[in-house]
């Protein structure tokens, strides 16, 4: 703290910078994971709809159910880590409801 | 400090004329004195208030001011609400302000038969809100809640197929939920549209608003005359307490703002304003979303 001074500006300036970057970065972030969870959940449905019409064997059920199991888990991380709930990632779309089911 | 300050004329309601002492021990926005400003058989509920709050920049500034604007929306429901005990009431849109008295006279004259005709509708009714919801998903109806198991991804009994049904039990809790609320709410809005002159219809509301109390699946305001709201009111608690496997949600008696608007809206002659008066207006929140 004490040498910020003597730095001048410098440093202030980089470091509100720096903060914005994390915004966008955060942004972008949340777009990509809004994507993402929209498509994981359109493969979860697909893959209920196939279970309740027996399409699939045991085999491919179990590979299925981690696969989406571990995607899930890797969403929750990444939203952890950017510290975003499953909620913020939802986008209002007006008259036509939310984007991601709730 | 008071004389050097133009004020303008904020503007609450427009009604049939009521006793004066309704307004006794009410002040308006910002604290300012109400003044009933009558015109035939029409009185427009006002008081002044700064101009330089409500010109066109200041109130675009203001409006995004949440605690300014907690405090106008405080001071305008409660007039309105208390005059519309009395008189059959047309509240106006938050923040509604007239040049000066004159032009206030001018807005009731202009737009007299207009208002009659909505107060004749209002008059001697009552507006209840009724909502329909699903209950609340236990487990928030998504297994990140289980978070114990984040990061070890086999450990025993955690399977993809076990995975898999539990999300489908999930899916189908939430879609038997989501049926029998739509269900029950077309029986309940049937129901009770009998005892209603009219219905106006708003949109769900979010869950962002709700909270997590389930997903709303009907929102609808009635129109009911007053003597008619006991037994409004016995027909709904039947409903309610036959409610199974979803909820009801009964809000009122209002002053019939949705009804009252509806009119506004779909006049040509369109708001009070239209008089020449330029008023400045900012959409009011909509039904349901006050509340």
């Amino acid at each position: 703290m004490s040498t910020a001074s003597h730095r001048s500006g410098g440093s202030r300036v980089s470091n509100r910078i720096e903060m914005d970057r994390d915004t966008v970065e955060r942004d972008l972030m949340k777009l990509v994971l809004t994507v993402v969870e929209l498509l994981r959940q359109l493969m979860e449905r697909q893959a209920l709809r196939r279970v309740d019409q027996g399409d699939l064997d045991e085999d491919q059920e179990e590979r299925i159910g981690l696969t989406l199991m571990l995607l899930e888990e890797r969403m929750t991380e990444l939203c952890d880590r950017y510290g975003l709930s499953l909620d913020d990632l939802n986008i209002d779309l007006g008259p036509l409801g939310p984007l991601l089911p709730r | 400090m008071s004389a050097a300050h133009p004020t303008v004329r904020y503007c609450y309601a427009i009604a049939r004329p009521f006793p004066e002492e309704v307004l006794r021990g009410l002040a308006g926005v910002r604290d300012a004195e109400l003044r009933p400003v009558r015109e035939g058989d029409l009185v427009a509920v006002t008081s002044p208030v700064p101009a330089a709050d409500f010109d066109e920049s200041a109130l675009r500034r203001n409006l995004e001011d949440l605690d300014w604007l907690a405090g106008v929306a405080r001071a305008h429901s409660a007039v309105v609400d208390a005059v519309a005990e009395r008189a059959a009431t047309l509240p106006l849109r938050l923040a509604t302000v007239y040049l000066d008295e004159d032009r206030v006279r001018a807005v009731l004259r202009g737009g007299r038969a207009r208002f009659a005709a909505a107060l004749d509708r209002i008059t001697g009714r009552v507006e209840w809100g009724v909502k329909v919801s699903t209950l609340p998903a236990d487990r928030g109806g998504r297994p990140r809640a289980d978070r114990s198991g984040t990061g070890h991804a086999d450990a025993s009994g955690r399977s993809g197929r076990s995975y898999l049904r539990r999300r489908m039990a999930e899916r189908n809790a939430r879609e038997t939920g989501w049926r029998r609320a739509a269900e029950a709410a077309d029986r309940i809005d049937r129901e009770l549209s009998e005892l209603a002159e009219d219905r106006r219809q708003y949109r769900p509301q979010s869950t962002r608003l709700t909270g997590s109390r389930g997903e709303n699946v009907l929102n609808v305001a009635y129109l009911v005359a007053e003597e008619r709201s006991a037994a409004f009111v016995d027909r709904f608690a039947a409903l309610r307490d036959a409610a199974d496997g979803y909820q009801v949600e009964l809000t009122g008696p209002w002053a019939p703002y949705s009804f009252a608007e509806q009119t506004e809206d779909t006049d040509d002659a369109g708001r009070a304003g239209q008089a020449g008066a330029e008023p400045v207006t900012a959409n009011g929140s909509p039904h349901g979303e006050v509340s």
